[in-house]
C-alpha cells in the first residue's frame, strides 16, 4: 500500500508538471492583459498538429523546436487582430472572444487534419519505462519533466533579468503607470501574449508524445490549469507551479482510492482553496518571489 | 489589480446573455441544408459531429449520405426524392433531445437516425417514441435501448454491449486466463458493458480484480494503471471507446504493460487503430464491420464508394451503421409502399437486410422481439502495420453471427408496446 502511495505521488507530480506549463502560460496572460484565454487548449492542439505535420521532414526533435515559435507567431497575430481591441473592456468580452475561438480552432483542425485521431510516435529510447517497478516513469515523461523544468527556469530567468521580464512584472502589478513611464504597452502586451501561446505550443507538441492527437485534446487540459492558477493564487506564477503540481497529485491520490472522484478533486481542492483562502495559495506573495 | 474573475462573476447579467447566446447557438440551422422540395422525404440524423465522438458520428453521417445518393439514384422512396437533414447533438443529451424535436416538429422529418453516445440515443429514442416517429440507433451501444427501455418505434443497427461482451468472452478466458481488471468508462455504455464481461466471467468461473471507472475523456490513465497492474490480473480489459481509447494503449505500451499483462477488449473501432502509434496496435478485439473481406458481395462496391467520399480511406464500421441505418427507412417503405410509421415497424419485426446492405457473409435481421438487428461479430487481433493495405489494422479470425451473441429475448428486458 505505501508503494502505491509513493508511485501515485510520484505519478501525480509529473502530471502536474505538465498542468504548470499549460498554467504559467494562462496566468502570463490573465496577470497582464485581464484576458481569460479559454483559447489555450485549442493553441496546444495547434502546436500539437503542426508538430504532428512537420515532423516527417524535421524529426520529433526538430518539431519540438519548431512547433511552438510557430504557435506563437499565431498567437500574435490573433492578439494583434481579434484581441487587442478589447483591452481595457470588461474581460467578459475577451472571456467571449477566446470561448468562441476556441470553438473555430477546434472545428478548424478538424477541417484541416480530419476528425480522425493521428499518430504520433516519439523516438523509441523514450517510450520505454526506467525500471520494472517504476513501469510508469518512462522515459518521455522524464523528458517532460525536464522540459518542462528547463521552460519554467527560462522562464523565470527572463521574467528576473531581462527588461522585458521586469517591463512584465510592473506591468501586471500596476499597467498605467508602466505605461506612464513611457513603455509601449501594447508591445509589451503582445510579447507577453506570445511568450504564453509559445507554452501553449510546447505543451501540444509534448501532450501528442504522450496522448492521441485529436482536435478535442485541448478541452480536456485547459480545467485542470485555470484550477491550477485559482489554487495557486491569480497573479503568482510561482503560486501557478504550486497550484499544478498540487492538483497533480490530488487527481493521481483519487484515482488510487476513487477513481470516479479522480476529476472531481480538482475542483473539490479549488473550493477549499476558495473558501478558506480566496486569492489561492500563493495569492498575495506578487510574481516570482 | 482589478481581479478579472472578480469583476467577471459581479457582472451575472453579461455572463447570463453570453450563455443565452451559446444556448442560442445550439439550435441554429442544420449543418446540411439541402434545397428542400416540398414533397421530398426528410430522413433527420442527429450525431455528435463536435466533441471527443466526432470521428465516428462524421463516418456515420457519410455512411448515410452515399445511402441517400444511392436510394434517390434508384428512384428514392414511393418515388419521392430522400433528404437528409443532419443535426449536431455535441455530444450532450439536452442538445441531442432539444435537435430531435426540432428535426421532427419543425422540419418534419419522416424517420430519424442517432446517436453516437449511448445516453443522447436513449433519450431521442422517448422522444421519437412520443411523436409517433420511426427510428434506427445507428451507434449508440447500451443495452437498454433494445432492453428494457425499448420502444415500438425505435430499431438498432449496432450491436448491444451484451453482445459485444458475448463475443469476446469465451475466447479472452480460454486464450489469456481467468482474472480479470477492468478499464471502464464511467456512463451508460461502460455500465452495461462491465456488467455484461462480469456476468460472463462469472459464469466462466473466473474472477474480477478491479474494476476502474475512468471519466470520459480521460487523458492521464497512468493512476488506473498503477492500480491495474498491483491486482496482478491476467487480462487488462479496455472498454474505453474513441480517445480514452487511443490514450489508454498508449500509455499501456509506453508504460510496457503489455509485456508484462495481456492487453484486450470487446469493441473496437478502425478509428482508434488509426489514431495509435503502429506499437499500440495490440490485442484481441471484436470489430462490428469490417472492411476487408474478400468473397463476400458488394462489400468491395461499398469499399469503393466510400473511398471516393473519404479522401482515399477505407470505410470503417460507423460508415456502415450510417448506411444501413438509412437504407432500412427506404427498403422497407417501398416495401410496405407506405410511410406510417406504425405500418413500417410492424413490417421492420424479423425484416432480412439484402446482401447489398449487410455487406457481411451471415443472415442479418432485425429482430421481432428487441427490434436489434443480429448483426455479427468480427473477432480477431489488431495489427500493427497493414500488411496489403496501411489501412488493414485488424486480422479477422471468425465472424460469429449475431443471433450466437445476443442473448434470448426473454433476457434483454424488453416488452414491446405497440400503440393502440
Amino acid at each position: 500500500m505505501t508503494q502505491l502511495l509513493l508511485f501515485n505521488v510520484t505519478n501525480g507530480l509529473i502530471i502536474g508538471a505538465f498542468y504548470v506549463l499549460m498554467a504559467l502560460g494562462l496566468s502570463l496572460i490573465l496577470n497582464l492583459s485581464n484576458v481569460i484565454n479559454f483559447a489555450h487548449g485549442g493553441f496546444l492542439v495547434i502546436g500539437g498538429y503542426i508538430a504532428y505535420t512537420i515532423t516527417p521532414y524535421v524529426g520529433f526533435w526538430g518539431a519540438l523546436l519548431i512547433a511552438p515559435p510557430i504557435t506563437a507567431l499565431i498567437g500574435l497575430a490573433v492578439e494583434r487582430t481579434l484581441i487587442r481591441p478589447l483591452y481595457g473592456r470588461d474581460p467578459l468580452y475577451s472571456l467571449l472572444l477566446t470561448f468562441g475561438l476556441a470553438f473555430i480552432i477546434e472545428d478548424g483542425t478538424r477541417f484541416i487534419w480530419g476528425a480522425q485521431g493521428k499518430p504520433v510516435t516519439v523516438p523509441a529510447f523514450l517510450a520505454k519505462p526506467i525500471s520494472y517497478d517504476f513501469f510508469f516513469i518512462t522515459g518521455y515523461r522524464l523528458f517532460m519533466v525536464a522540459t518542462v523544468v528547463f521552460a519554467v527556469a527560462l522562464l523565470f530567468v527572463l521574467l528576473r533579468y531581462t527588461r522585458l521580464g521586469m517591463r512584465i512584472r510592473a506591468g501586471t502589478l500596476d499597467l498605467e503607470t508602466v505605461s506612464a513611464l513611457g513603455i509601449n504597452v501594447r508591445i509589451l502586451r503582445s510579447l507577453n501574449f506570445a511568450v504564453g501561446i509559445f507554452l501553449a505550443g510546447l505543451s501540444g507538441v509534448l501532450a501528442a508524445g504522450q496522448l492521441g492527437l485529436e482536435p478535442t485534446m485541448g478541452t480536456g487540459l485547459l480545467m485542470p490549469s485555470f484550477i491550477a492558477i485559482i489554487v495557486g493564487g491569480v497573479g503568482s506564477l510561482t503560486g501557478t507551479l504550486l497550484g499544478g503540481l498540487l492538483i497533480g497529485v490530488a487527481s493521481g491520490l483519487t484515482a488510487m482510492y476513487f477513481p470516479a472522484a479522480s476529476e472531481a478533486i480538482m475542483y473539490v481542492l479549488m473550493a477549499v482553496v476558495l473558501l478558506v483562502r480566496p486569492r489561492g495559495l500563493l495569492g498575495e506573495e506578487g510574481m516570482m518571489t | 489589480m482589478k481581479n478579472p474573475i472578480v469583476s467577471l462573476v459581479s457582472d451575472r447579467r453579461a455572463l447570463l446573455k453570453g450563455a443565452a447566446a451559446i444556448g442560442a447557438l445550439q439550435i441554429a440551422s442544420p449543418f446540411v441544408v439541402p434545397v428542400r422540395a416540398a414533397d421530398n422525404i426528410k430522413m433527420g440524423m442527429v450525431d455528435p459531429l463536435t466533441g471527443v465522438y466526432a470521428a465516428p458520428a462524421g463516418n456515420e453521417v457519410m455512411g448515410a449520405k452515399l445511402a441517400v445518393d444511392q436510394i434517390n439514384a434508384k428512384g428514392g422512396i414511393l418515388g419521392r426524392q430522400v433528404e437528409l437533414l443532419v443535426e449536431d447533438s455535441a455530444n450532450d443529451v439536452g442538445t441531442g433531445v432539444q435537435k430531435a424535436r426540432k428535426l421532427i416538429e419543425r422540419d418534419n422529418v419522416n424517420f430519424i437516425i442517432g446517436d453516437v453516445n449511448s445516453g443522447i440515443a436513449a433519450a431521442i429514442a422517448q422522444v421519437t417514441a412520443e411523436k409517433k416517429v420511426l427510428h434506427v440507433v445507428s451507434g449508440g451501444h447500451t443495452d437498454t435501448i433494445t432492453g428494457k427501455d425499448c420502444h415500438w418505434n425505435v430499431y438498432r443497427v449496432c450491436n448491444t454491449t451484451r453482445m459485444e461482451a458475448n463475443s469476446v468472452s469465451d475466447l479472452l478466458y480460454n486464450k489469456y486466463g481467468k482474472k480479470w481488471h477492468f478499464i471502464t468508462p464511467d456512463y451508460a455504455f461502460g455500465h452495461t458493458l462491465y456488467d455484461a464481461c462480469a456476468a460472463n466471467l462469472k459464469k466462466l468461473g473466473g474472477t474480477v480484480t478491479g474494476n476502474e471507472l475512468t471519466p470520459l475523456g480521460t487523458t492521464d490513465f497512468s493512476a488506473y494503471l498503477i492500480k491495474a497492474r498491483a491486482a496482478q490480473p491476467d487480462v487488462l480489459l479496455l472498454l474505453v471507446q474513441g480517445s480514452d481509447m487511443i490514450n489508454c494503449l498508449k500509455q499501456i505500451v509506453q508504460f510496457g504493460l503489455d509485456k508484462q499483462i495481456h492487453v484486450a477488449g470487446t469493441q473496437q473501432e478502425l478509428e482508434s487503430l488509426a489514431g495509435l502509434p503502429p506499437e499500440a496496435r495490440i490485442g484481441i478485439w471484436m470489430f462490428e464491420w469490417y472492411w476487408k473481406q474478400p468473397g463476400v458481395p458488394h462489400v468491395a462496391e461499398f469499399v469503393a464508394e466510400i473511398r471516393k467520399r473519404n479522401g482515399g480511406q477505407v470505410p470503417t464500421a460507423r460508415h456502415w451503421f450510417g448506411y444501413t441505418s438509412a437504407m432500412t427507412f427506404a427498403l422497407v417503405a417501398n416495401q410496405q409502399k407506405s410511410l406510417d410509421a406504425i405500418k413500417l415497424a410492424q413490417a421492420l419485426d424479423d425484416f432480412e437486410l439484402p446482401p447489398d446492405v449487410k455487406l457481411q457473409p451471415n443472415k442479418v435481421y432485425y429482430r421481432k422481439g428487441d427490434h436489434q438487428l443480429m448483426t455479427s461479430a468480427f473477432i480477431g487481433e489488431a495489427l500493427n502495420k497493414g500488411k496489403d493495405d496501411p489501412e488493414d489494422l485488424f486480422r479477422v479470425d471468425s465472424v460469429v453471427p449475431g443471433d450466437k451473441t445476443a442473448p434470448p429475448v426473454a433476457d434483454t428486458g424488453c416488452t414491446i408496446k405497440w400503440p393502440a
